[in-house]
């Protein structure tokens, strides 16, 4: 762990200061998967902090962990230029936005969330969760239904999902049988 | 008490929420409305709405479940444990990128789990639906007109959403 994470700069140099501005300006300006967008755009195209195979290299590592993505990326993007340190200011500037804003939207919600006369509203997010939460599904299943043996376990979990097996057995278990059956073979012969 | 269990809920929640922030929301329904019973499932479907309207990650409705189980200091645990997984996980893979892509076995995991992601969401979504929209026909059209300007037109989260809420609220009055 001695080396520095930094030693390959490509164009120029990341100031911790401007890069905790920037998080700031990311997690303020873009919402959800949105930020990804604007955080290429600082940090690819307006500072060439990183190029763009590397910031990509970012979005497929955020894609193969957890996590919501944007965040893995800004995550990925404050290590590359700045180690630990950079990864963690990354991290908290892009979160305080959000939380401040979410906490004063809390704050009210519990204070006024009961009167009547919002009650339309609340129900009318209620449809649009409904339909964020299946478009979500429609996404990540186009692009990860590809043959009769995801399918049948998308619908054995459906099926295990609603008996009410722990969800988080039943991700961790689909994991493993994917990584034991449905891992593309090497070309070269497997150990 | 409740401190270390929200800790514990919202830091496990965070290292399973593959494919993106949303991923969360069976788990968080499943630990937080139906185990714990921190929030009823009108506060909860609420608490997704305010983080997709708020700027930043979908995940942000930590705070708000935070906040309502346990203040502030609430508000700060579980958002700090619901990003952890990840930040601890991204960093440390920053540097063994090029191999965790080239793993097979790694790529194998994915392909199992993204099916029972998509499972999960569709039980959030039908579990969600039964309890909120069954009841009137018009809230079901209104998720439908939703659903096809997602997914159809591609519209953005944030209008949609903003949209449905002033259509509620016409509807009601």
């Amino acid at each position: 762990m001695s080396d520095s994470p930094a030693a390959v700069r490509p164009v120029s140099v990341a100031g911790l200061p401007r890069l905790t501005q920037v998080m700031l300006k990311v997690g303020a300006t873009g919402f959800g998967m949105g930020m990804v967008g604007v955080l290429q755009q600082e940090v690819v195209t307006r500072r060439s902090w990183l190029t763009q195979e590397e910031f990509a290299d970012g979005l497929a590592l955020a894609n193969l962990l957890p996590g919501p993505i944007a965040v893995d990326v800004a995550v990925y993007v404050g290590y590359r230029l700045r180690g630990w340190i950079g990864a963690t200011l990354c991290l908290l500037a892009l979160l305080v936005p959000a939380f401040v804003i979410m906490l004063r939207l809390t704050i009210a919600y519990l204070h006024y969330g009961q009167v009547p006369q919002l009650h339309g509203a609340f129900k009318g997010l209620n449809a649009a969760v409904v339909a964020l939460v299946l478009s979500v599904a429609y996404r990540i299943g186009k692009s990860s239904l590809k043959s009769t043996a995801q399918a049948a376990l998308a619908a054995v979990a459906l099926v295990a999902a609603f008996l009410h097996a722990n969800l988080i057995v039943l991700v961790l278990a689909c994991g493993l049988a994917g990584a034991l059956f449905l891992s593309s073979r090497p070309k070269t012969v497997t150990p | 008490m409740n401190l270390l269990r929200l800790a514990l809920v919202f830091g496990k929640i965070g290292a399973v929420v593959f494919g993106g922030g949303f991923v969360m929301i069976p788990f968080i329904q499943r630990e937080v409305v139906q185990h714990y019973g921190w929030l009823t499932q009108q506060q909860f479907v609420d608490a997704i709405a305010l983080g997709q309207i708020t700027p930043g990650p979908i995940l942000i409705s930590a705070t708000f479940i935070g906040y309502t189980v346990q203040g502030l200091t609430g508000a700060v645990v579980a958002t700090l444990a619901v990003f952890l997984p990840s930040f601890l996980m991204t960093a440390l893979a920053a540097r063994q990128l090029a191999r965790l892509r080239r793993n097979p076995r790694i790529a194998g995991f994915l392909r199992g789990v993204l099916p029972a992601v998509v499972a999960m969401l569709l039980m959030a979504a039908i579990t969600i639906g039964r309890a909120t929209l069954w009841s009137d026909w018009r809230l079901l059209l209104l998720a439908l007109a939703a659903l096809v300007l997602l997914v159809r037109f591609k519209v953005d989260a944030v209008y949609v959403v903003v949209g449905a809420g002033v259509t509620g609220f016409l509807i009601e009055r």
